[in-house]
This record gives structure tokens, sequence and C-alpha cells, in this order.
């Protein structure tokens, strides 16, 4: 019958790179003559990412498909397993099954401005989406990326920061909850920073992930600024163990967050419970 | 004179009137035949659904530490058994006993209706309503009425009853039980087990553990299991999994019975929530006996005196770990 | 599509060697007398009972194992890991003496377990198993199939029916793979007497009094009532333990874990309950379902109105397990009648 949907594929870490004391990005690619090749994913989308003999969570993709050379997974240490994947070394295997999830409508919101709004380790799956559209600059008109974590010492990917910024026509706007001595940038929660730059709705979709009371807060703010509820795009977390709808923990009202999310607009979350 | 349905109601009612409580945990009719489910009420004006009968056999103790934060005087009845395990929440400080207003009602006995299907050969559609009449249960069925002696429909746990009457209250309803007739040794089941060999009574409990479904209902029925997060729950470390084998199971039936040891009351809920009919209480009655025997100690009976297992005297048998 | 072969009849005396032989060229599922009738393996028929209105654990174990090894893993070298898939899902099966609502929770539990992804380790299960079908002449208190449109004499929804019309089983095939069967064992089975309807009608006064329920658009129904206090009175006498969906035959939750074992392990998935207050617990810490309210909300409105959402069918068969066994009396009729009736949502 159909191959078993709960074998993972083993892939090898090739660099472990630490985002902040608590984040490191993991680059990995599939075993096999193929490598990444054959693992075809979307920006959004997510994997189940295994140690085996700890167990399995799932993490978002934090690299693009528009550069297939490996996958990266952004992964926090909060728990058995992310501590013991945060305790692996490169050529070290973990386990790999997915893609799983749907992924970010970038095709639809070509020829719009882009707004993306992340926190903390939410800017994970947000990367994959800017790397995709830097990738494909031509499509997508000016790009504006607020970006905010509690200190200085919680903002990750800081090292890509410059490649980002120049790109033309794509601004990185910068806040941490508190600042240090040494931070010479905005002090201020994220939905207030975003109040404050103002951006306008016209032609523009905006893509938020973050902590849940974050998304809530930058969601308002966004309805205030006048962004339309299909021009509101988020990522939700859940606890999900088998990633392909089966195992009844993720859903939320009749959807599945594994199988019609992670992504959603705001419309579709409005006519949702609210879990 | 057992109370009756009424002198509850009215008596619950009053307490309502006179601003001694805010709530009110206590029964009422279940959904069908021979069913009793706990009813919460807010004031007295749904007091006419309370019932007190002899299918009262929910432990509502448990109930108890879900009004710990909830304003208002929470007013609750227990029977004896009942009464046994509030005394256990208080000498853990679980609930303050100026939060609860008790009212006992001194009980001569809950049925078991699965014995009584058995005995009367009858099926659960035929049976009407049960009432207690001293010694008989007087039984009303579609067609008819039967009386059945107590003694042979009995909850096990009301077989070996030494507290019918509540140890704890602030007001009784109904007559004072001092003791029940058919009561007699109420470790002659445990001593039997006792005198069976290591081998034999590793294939009694393997079997019996290789049937349990993890369903966790004795635990979550149990009114002393009152850790905010249980062991059994935790990811970090991971005691058990959740998989169902006999070794997993064993593990968590003998832990279970160490952990409520010294406050175990033996009110029975573990068994008669059980769904697969593991003689559960038998674990806890072994440990109730051997800490009547070590530590002269019964629980729920006194405020003051401690677990043995959570105390430490000079003469203890073992150095404190 | 079902096919109707011809019917046969089996006396009564030769029923426990055709479950011998059963259990001998199949993995034979029957109802067994433990401590209560549940459904287990069994290697004889003298091992079967069929004194039972209904089991108390439902048939799903015998698709959706209880514990189940998803697959096994060795350190191949001191970085990779070689891993080994496990087979156990590849025998032939026969259960034996399912029940309408157990046979029709199956149908349910299939739209899961199929679709975008096929779960190869249910449907391979599935598909290698031989459903035969004990009709109900009888009724528990707590049954309310009809309920649902289930008729609990068919045997629409299993491969063979066994029907105990008195003297002798009626046995009639609904499918090839029930028809195979039966003409694989032949020699037990023997051509109509000419009463058998007759007396199958006459059996079904049993049935009279069951419970049939109005669900008629009972998930729009449900829909306002998200949130509602009512919700509060049911989570307040909820344990949170896991009767109720174990006990189940359309829950489905499993957790999936892994265990080490010297270089290796295994990792399994194993029956897991929305009931506990941990199912939905992340490890950040965060926790959607909170309370036993929130839980108790999730649990009812899945089986009448989420489950339809998705896929068109209620997600209960109206066996009534969870009503006879939950401790505290939450009894889903109770519940249906308060929705449909329009009593919740206007306290």
């Amino acid at each position: 019958m159909s191959e078993n949907i709960y074998l993972p594929r083993m892939a090898t870490i090739q660099s472990m790179r630490p985002e902040t004391i608590d984040v490191t990005t993991f680059r990995v690619t599939i075993d096999g003559s193929d490598g990444a090749g054959k693992f075809e994913y979307k920006s959004g989308q997510f994997a189940e990412v295994s140690l085996l003999g700890v167990g399995e969570a799932p993490i978002a993709i934090s690299s693009s498909p528009t550069r297939p050379e490996a996958i990266e997974f952004s992964i926090r240490r909060v728990g058995e397993l992310t501590t013991g994947l945060h305790e692996l070394e490169p050529m070290d295997e973990i386990g790999i099954r997915g893609p799983f999830g749907n992924f970010f409508p970038l095709e639809e919101m070509e020829g719009q401005n882009l707004l993306i709004v992340g926190g903390g380790i939410g800017l994970s799956p947000l990367r994959s989406v800017i790397f995709n559209v830097l990738d494909n600059r031509g499509k997508y008109g000016k790009i504006d990326i607020i970006y905010g974590a509690r200190s200085p010492q919680d903002l990750t990917f800081t090292s890509e920061y410059k490649e980002w910024q120049e790109v033309d026509n794509v601004r990185l706007h910068l806040t941490v909850d508190s600042g240090d001595e040494e931070w010479k940038g905005n002090v201020g929660l994220v939905p207030t920073f975003l109040k404050e730059i103002n951006p306008s709705p016209e032609n523009t979709t905006s893509i938020t992930c973050g902590p849940p009371i974050m998304i809530k807060f930058v969601i308002e703010a966004l309805r205030e600024l006048g962004f339309s509820s299909e021009h509101i795009i988020t990522t939700l977390e859940r606890r999900m163990k088998c990633g392909v709808g089966k195992c009844g923990r993720c859903n939320i009202g009749s959807k599945h967050v594994c199988l019609d999310g992670p992504v959603f607009t705001l419309k579709q979350l409005e006519e949702i419970p609210s879990d | 004179m057992k109370a009756t349905s009424e002198e509850v109601q009215t008596t619950v009612k009053k307490l309502f009137e006179a601003g001694n409580i805010a709530h009110f945990i206590g029964y009422e009719k279940g959904s069908y035949n021979l069913r009793v489910t706990p009813c919460f009420l807010k004031s007295g004006q749904a007091a006419s659904r309370l019932v007190w009968n002899p299918l009262c056999a929910n432990n509502l103790s448990k109930y108890l530490l879900d009004f710990k934060n909830v304003e208002g005087k929470v007013g609750i009845m227990v029977k004896g058994c009942d009464s046994r395990s509030v005394v256990e929440l208080l000498k853990a400080n679980q609930i303050e006993r100026d939060k609860i207003f008790i009212v006992g009602v001194p009980c001569s006995g809950i049925m078991d209706k699965e014995k009584l299907l058995e005995v009367l050969g009858i099926s659960l559609g035929e049976v009407v309503e049960v009432e207690d009449d001293g010694d008989t249960f007087l039984v009303t069925l579609k067609e008819g009425k039967q009386r059945v002696e107590k003694e042979k429909v009995l909850r096990g746990e009301c077989l070996v009853c030494k507290y019918p009457t509540p140890v704890v209250y602030d007001v009784l309803l109904g007559e004072a039980v001092s003791s029940l007739p058919w009561v007699g040794d109420d470790y002659s089941l445990i001593k039997e087990q006792e005198a069976l060999s290591s081998e034999e009574k590793a294939l009694y409990w393997n079997r019996e553990f290789s049937q349990c479904i993890r369903c966790y209902a004795c635990r979550n029925v149990c009114p002393v299991c009152t850790c905010s997060e249980c062991i059994f729950d935790k990811k970090a470390p991971r005691w058990l999994s959740k998989a169902n084998n006999v070794s997993e199971n064993l593990v968590y039936h003998l832990i279970r019975a160490f952990h409520v040891a010294g406050r175990c009351v033996d009110c029975g809920e573990c068994e008669r929530a059980c769904p697969m009919n593991i003689p559960l209480r038998s674990l806890n009655k072994k440990v109730e006996k051997d800490l009547l025997e070590l530590f002269d100690y019964t629980a729920g009976i006194d405020v003051e005196q401690q677990p043995p297992l959570t105390t430490y005297q000079v003469g203890d048998l073992d150095e404190f770990l | 599509m079902a096919s109707q072969t011809k019917s046969r009849i089996i006396e009564k005396n030769k029923l426990t060697e055709l479950l011998d032989k059963l259990a001998q060229d199949y993995h034979l599922i029957a109802p067994v007398q433990g401590n209560n009738v549940s459904f287990r393996r069994v290697e004889s028929g003298s091992e079967v009972t069929l004194d039972y209105i209904n089991t108390v654990l439902s048939s799903k174990g015998a698709f959706l194992p209880q514990t189940e090894t998803l697959f096994r893993f060795f350190r191949d070298d001191s970085r990779g890991f070689r891993i080994e898939t496990v087979n156990d899902a590849d025998r032939e099966q026969v259960v034996f003496g399912i029940r309408a609502c157990d046979a029709r929770s199956l149908r349910l539990m299939d739209m899961v377990f199929d679709g975008q992804y096929k779960d190869s380790c249910y449907l391979n299960r599935r598909e290698k198993t031989t459903l035969i079908g004990l009709a109900c002449f009888d009724h528990a208190e707590t049954c309310f199939c009809p309920t649902f449109g289930i008729d609990p004499t068919s045997g629409e929804d299993v491969d063979i029916l066994f029907s105990d019309i008195g003297d002798r089983y009626l046995v009639e095939a609904s499918t090839e793979k029930g028809a195979d069967l039966l003409n694989r064992f032949s020699e037990f089975f023997t051509e109509l007497r000419g009463d058998e309807e007759q007396l199958r009608e006459a059996r079904k006064a049993g049935l009279e009094g069951m419970k049939k329920l109005d669900v008629s658009n009972i998930a729009d129904k449900m829909a306002p009532l998200y949130g509602s206090d009512y919700w509060d009175s049911i989570g307040m006498k909820c344990l949170g333990c896991g009767i109720c969906t174990y006990v189940c035959p359309t829950c489905h939750c499993f957790d999936i874990a892994d265990v080490s074992v010297d270089e290796g392990g295994e990792r399994f998935r194993c029956w897991d309950s929305c009931m506990f207050p941990e199912f939905t617990l992340m490890a950040s810490g965060e926790n959607p379902r909170a309370d036993r309210k929130a839980r108790v909300q999730q649990r009812f409105f899945d089986k009448l109105k989420y489950f339809h959402d998705r896929y068109g069918e209620l997600a209960c068969v109206g066996c009534g397990r969870c009503i006879r066994y939950c401790p505290v009396n939450i009894d889903i009729t109770q519940i249906i009648e308060d929705v449909t009736s329009g009593k919740v949502g206007n306290e």
C-alpha cells in the first residue's frame, strides 16, 4: 500500500549558526543523492523535525525555496527535543517529515507592497518570505520589514540585516522592548512601533508572525491603519503531532492548523472559533 | 431515620437565604435509570433539584478545590466517607475550613446497580426507583416492587465502612448511624491476598493491569489526588509515556497508591469509575492496613493527625530520607 | 457497491467450531469476557462470548491500536540512523461480533485516515479486515443509534451479518469480501429454511423504545453556542479523565512519542484525549484550551459540528458508551436535546 506517512527522511546538519542565546539556525541537506532538491516546499510551510529517540516537533522552514541548496530551520531551545537538537553538531543526522501545511500566497501578492511584521522567533517563517521576495524583487513593490524582540540580544538573523537593506526599496525597522547602553535604535513594543511608522495600506499586504499576544495587537493596529482583513496574513502556532490532520490535536473549529494552515488570512480567522 | 431529599432541599434553600453559602454542591437526578449526577447551585431557586438516595455514590469533595479562589462560601453535601476526604483536604491545607459549609448526611449504604440487576435478574430499563428502608432496599420496578437485602447489593466500600456518619459537619441531616450491622473484619479480602505467594500475586496483578486502559479516571475522580500538575502528565522529565503496556500500567498504579497513602479513605470512587472493573480498592486498602498496623494511623478522622509518610518521629522504623 | 450473495444459516452449535477455524486462518478479534466484555485477539472460539449488548471497548483498537509502533531505528554509526519499518498491519484480520454502531464508526474513522494524506497503518488494517457483524435485537438504556440513521439490524457497514433468530443464526454477506469468506468456510453453512425473515421480524420487538433524537441541522444550531455558559456547567462536573474518549468508537486522537532503548529505539503512537489538560499545551507554555470548560466545549462541538463541517457527517454513532461509563453522568443525549430544543443560549 502507500508509504508510511510517519516515516521521516534523514537529513544531515551542514552547519549550525547561533542567532541568540537560545535560537540556532540549522542548515541541513536531505540524505540521498538528490539532496534538498527532492524536498520541495513553499514559504510558510513547516516540517516535523525529529531527533530519533527523543521526539518530533513542528518547526517552520526559515529558508526560501529560491535557494534550494539546503533547508534551514531556526529553532528555539524550549524543551526536551529542542535542547537535544541544540546539542547536536554538524554532520549529525536529524529526521524530517514534510513539508506540511499551506503557504503564504506570494503569487497573489505580486505587484503589491509588502509589510512584514515580526516579533522574536516569529521572524523565522517570515525570513523565508523575505529571501523569497528579495530573490524575486521585480515582482513586488516596496518592502517594509518591522521587527522587534525583547532585547538587542534576542534579535535573530542580525548577520543578514545588511543584505536585506542593500536591496532596492527595502526598509528594515528594528525595535526592542528594552534596550541597553549600546542600543541606538527604537525602544518600544512592535505594535506601538508599527503605529508610529504609520504604513499606508494602499496596495499593501501585511504578513505578521510572533508571540500570540503580539499578533493580536499587531492585527488590531493594522485594522486601525486601514488594512482590510484579506490583506492581513498571519501564521498560527499550535501543538502539532502528526502534521497530516489525523491526530486531532491542532484543530481550531473545523480547521486543522496543519492542513488548512498554519497560514491564515484575518478574514479566515474571523470565521473560526476564537480558540 | 435517613434524611429525605425534601429535607436536603429545604435546608439548602434556607442556607442560601440566610447568606450562609454562595454555592452548593449536591446531587441531582441523573439522565437515566439509577443515575445521579453532581449538582452545582448558585442560589436556592433550583434547590428542588437536589436528591439524597442510595444512588448518591459520587464523592463530591473532589470539586471543593475548584472553589478555592471563587468568592463566597461553598456548601457541600457529604456522606461519612466523603467527610473523611474533606478532613484530608483540610489537613493538607488544600482548602480553608471557613470556606466550606458542610451538610453531613449519615449514610447506611450506597447501592451497586450492577449487583442489583444481577441479584434481581432484571435489566436496567425495568427499574424505576430505589429507596432506603433500614436493612433493605425497596426497589420500585415498572411492574411491582421488590425488596432486597442491602448486604447483597451494596458497593464494596460500604460493606466494610466504619464511618457511616460524617466526622466533620456544620449541620447533620438525619439520624447519626453509629455502625453498620454487616461490617465485620474489613481487611478479610486483603488478608486473603497477603497469603498468596509472590508468583500468585504477580499473576493476579499482571492480569488485572493488562486490562487497564490508562484513562486516568481513577486519578481524576480521587478527591485526594490534588496535584496541580500530576507527575504522570509531566513531559520533562517524562516518567511515563502514554503507551499502554503492563509494565507502565503497573508503575502508574503502584506509584499512585503510594502517593495517596495515608490520605485515601476508601471512598471507592476509583473502583466505581474504572470502566475495566479493576479491583483498585484492594491496592489502597492494603496500604491502609499497613499504615494502621505500623503507625496506628487512620486517614480522615482527625484534622490534627498528620499522615505518617509526611512526618518524622524519632522512633520511626527508617532513618529520615 | 455491496453485492447481495445468497444468505445462509449456521446452526448455533457450529459457531464455536467456525470461530476456531477463523482463529487459525486469521488474526481473529472478538468479544471476550475479562473483567468486562471487550474486543480482544482470540486463539479459539471458546474464548468468545456473545453475552453482551455492547462491548466496553469498541472495535476501534483493531484498526487504531492503543499503542502502535510506527517504526524502529538503530544507530548506524556514530552520527547516523537506520530506520526500519514494522509490518504489523500486514496480516489478514477478522473482527467478529461488531454491532451496527461500531461498524458505522469505522466509516467515519475512514474519512479521517484517508484523504489528502493516507494513513497506511490504519488503512492497511481496514483493507485486510473482514467485518462480521452481530445484529442487535435488544438495547441498553443508553443506546440511541437510530438518531444517526443507523439500523441496528442491518449489515450495511459490515462484510457479513450474523443475526440470532432463535435456534440458529441467519448469515448474510453484504460485500464481495464477505461472500468470499462464506465460500471459503462453506462447510459450516446450510440453506435457508424459509422462515428466517419472519423470525427476524419477530425478534425486532426487542428494539422497541430505542431513543431516536432529532439531530437535523444540529451543526448549525451549535454554532451560536460557542462560548456559552452552558459548557461551564458541564465543565464543572467533568473530571477531565479520558474515559469518554477511550470508549468512544469515533475518537481517534493520538500522541506520537519516541522511546530509546540502548543504541536505538522506536517511535510509537498511542491514544490520547482532548480531555487531558496538557493535550494542547505547547512547549512555550501556551495552552489554547487551558480550562475544563474549553475542553468540554471542544469535545461536543467536534462530535456535533466540527466533524460535520469538515467531512459532512456527525461524529457520533449513538453507542451510548460515554453515557454509561462517565463517572459523573455527562450525557450527550441530554446535550443534544438541550441544543435542539433551544434551551441552551436562552438562559
